[in-house]
């Protein structure tokens, strides 16, 4: 024990000699590791907020559209339209789903107060806010009475309001949707961007009805029917069911396969979760193989400095250095240098995740396997890389280790 | 008075084998050396005399043959007991110096206190202190190896061989990097060492080097040629002297 105490000092003093090498080793290691607990981090946090942002997107929530196929690049519509004689079958038998909504969706000029602005104008029933749990922050959505009677009142997202109200209030205000004139009865809480990057606030509300009648002047298709299951456990039942009530609304025989498809928000978790899953892969990727460049620079300084050091070993031996005195501070020397390293890198990717937060506001929760992976690989290979060349040195004849060039 | 035996060899052959071709480094060597001498060891290069210091150093481990360090039979001995052997019995210096860079004299001078077992040293500070003392270094304490020059190295190289107040003092070329005058001062060093009571082998290629030691073992071909009383022996003031006429 006393032996091994003043070895330890022996270990101690050689990295402080060496400090530029022992500076460069551990730079390897710190590198190495904190780049891999910054991917890994980064490839979850991703992951995790599009979950989130599904799971926000509304409570078990089906969609119900017509089946559409590429061909040569394009969409194709295959089935027959999505419209009125669906929606009341579904709204008059449905058992599984407790609310119903059309949606059409239309691209639009609303003019304002303040100016005007081109975006997308959805049409739906009064139960779409339920649905998509959209909250309204002044004013109210409009009734399914409004529905009924086609009534021109709209809710409108934040940044249509910053557009055309600037610092006002816009309840009760009018706006002119394709020159049609509508009341601004409702302001939608703003949500900020959506899974795919799109501005959720970007928004204006109508009455179904009144879109189809007032915009589109006569159509009957809508662009889907969203619904919400009764819970999250029937939303396999509301499936089942709307299959079987849409398949007898467009008369399709037994063997015949759906015009139409049923989007849930299961599938849409599973899809993104392919997607994110992809991009954790690829993020991992490339962690590898910045451990592999850092793990290699970790064994090259190890190397070269055991080689370097074959004098110094042979004098050791020389003067009554055991073997195991050798290795033992060798040993010592790539533990300390490893584990210092491994910490500062654990440190400097925590940091890296923080400042990533800060910048971009992307949060990346550091992920406990990630620090496990990163420090226990470059310890790994800091301790092997030191330890199997000074073993090869320690074992040398001490007159060859002494006249080594 | 009766002497120690410090080096007993008995038929010591060394052979080296590379592939096909055998090396007769040594042949049948005898040779005793008594506590208190100062034996200089010469011979050309190739005569087998580095080889035989190895030997004597317990570095190396002769083919066949004998070899007794103060009546320890050697060859009988492991690794670690050759290791021990050297930290305990035999102080090495080298003509290359072997310090390690970068660090103070002192902590130098202490490295053989590190790799001590037999818990003889208390205060292996205060030793390496006074070994430095011995050597004229006391005020170089603190200096690093790079800021001495190669004479005061070499110094920091003797006191390291001295702190661990050893049986027997192997020199392999001491002198062969200094100047005249720093070779003269290192001889002296030995002179001095020797007077108090220490066993010093050097090999040298220097005969007016080799004129400070008592007694001289010339080899050649891997055998002793001849082993002689050396009558007339420098001092540190003819040697300056002859070095004056010379130059």
């Amino acid at each position: 024990m006393k032996q091994f105490l003043k070895i330890f000092k022996v270990a101690f003093q050689a990295i402080n000699k060496n400090r530029t090498r022992s500076i460069l080793t551990m730079l390897g290691i710190i590198i190495g590791v904190a780049a891999v607990i910054m991917t890994i981090s980064a490839g979850e946090g991703a992951t995790q907020q599009v979950q989130d942002q599904i799971s926000g997107l509304g409570t078990n929530l089906l969609m119900i559209s017509t089946k559409e196929e590429h061909r040569g690049g394009i969409n194709v519509r295959m089935g027959r339209p999505i419209e009125k004689k669906d929606l009341d079958i579904l709204q008059k038998s449905s058992v599984w789903m407790s609310k119903i909504s059309p949606l059409v969706a239309i691209g639009a000029q609303v003019i304002g107060a303040a100016g005007y602005v081109s975006t997308t104008v959805y049409g739906v029933s009064n139960q779409y806010f339920d649905i998509l749990s959209r909250e309204i922050v002044s004013g109210n959505a409009f009734t399914a009475e409004d529905v009924t009677t086609a009534r021109k009142f709209c809710v409108i997202g934040e940044t249509i309001r910053e557009e055309i109200f600037p610092g006002q209030d816009p309840i009760g205000r009018q706006i002119r949707i394709n020159k049609v004139p509508f009341t601004v009865v409702g302001l939608l809480k703003e949500e900020g961007e959506g899974t795919m990057g799109q501005d959720q606030d970007d928004i204006v509300i109508a009455p179904y009805t009144t879109v189809q009648n007032r915009l589109f002047g006569h159509r009957r298709g809508y662009n889907m029917i969203m619904a919400s299951a009764l819970s999250e456990d029937h939303i396999l039942d509301a499936e089942i069911e709307a299959t079987e009530l849409l398949r007898e609304s467009h008369r399709i025989l037994d063997q015949d396969e759906d015009d139409f498809e049923i989007t849930t928000q299961i599938e849409l978790q599973e899809i993104t979760g392919n997607v994110t899953g992809i991009l954790t892969i690829i993020l991992g990727a490339i962690a590898s193989i910045s451990l592999i460049v850092g793990g290699i620079g970790i064994m090259n300084i190890m190397l070269v400095s055991v080689t370097e050091r074959t004098r110094e070993i042979g004098t050791r031996l020389a003067i009554g250095a055991r073997e195991s005195d050798i290795l033992t501070q060798f040993l010592i020397e790539a533990i300390v240098l490893s584990l210092t390293g491994g910490i500062l890198g654990i440190i400097l990717g925590i940091i890296g995740n923080q400042i990533i937060f800060k910048a971009t506001g992307f949060y990346i929760p550091t992920v406990a396997y990630s620090v496990l992976i990163g420090f226990g690989f470059a310890v790994l290979v800091g301790v092997v890389f030191g330890y199997f060349p000074a073993r090869k040195a320690a074992k040398l004849n001490p007159i060859d280790a002494l006249r080594y060039e | 008075m009766p002497t120690k035996k410090v080096i007993e060899t008995k038929k010591v052959s060394r052979v080296f084998r590379n592939g096909d071709i055998e090396v007769h480094a040594l042949t049948d060597v005898d040779l005793i050396i008594e506590e208190g001498e100062f034996v200089a060891l010469m011979g050309a290069s190739g005569s087998g005399k580095s080889t035989f210091l190895n030997i004597l150093g317990c570095l190396d481990q002769p083919t066949s043959g004998e070899y007794y360090l103060d009546n320890v039979h050697v060859n009988k001995l492991d690794k670690n007991q050759l290791a021990d052997i050297r930290n305990q019995k035999i102080g090495f210096i080298f003509q290359s110096y072997n310090l390690l860079s970068r660090t103070t004299a002192l902590e130098n001078v202490e490295l053989p206190l590190v790799y001590d077992r037999t818990g003889r040293f208390s205060n292996s500070k205060e030793i390496a202190i006074k070994a430095l003392g011995q050597v004229g270094l006391q005020d170089r304490i603190y200096h690093k190896t790079n800021e001495l020059s190669g004479g005061q190295q070499q110094r920091v190289a003797i006191a390291r061989a001295l702190v661990n107040d050893p049986t027997l003092i192997l020199s392999d070329e001491a002198t062969g990097n200094l100047d005249s005058k720093a070779s003269i001062d290192i001889a002296d060093l030995f002179v001095r060492l020797n007077n108090k009571g220490k066993t010093i082998v050097m090999i040298t290629h220097e005969p007016e080097i080799a004129q400070f030691a008592k007694r001289m073992i010339y080899m050649r071909d891997g055998r002793i040629l001849t082993d002689e009383i050396i009558k007339d022996r420098s001092t540190k003031e003819s040697a300056l002297k002859d070095l004056e006429l010379t130059s």
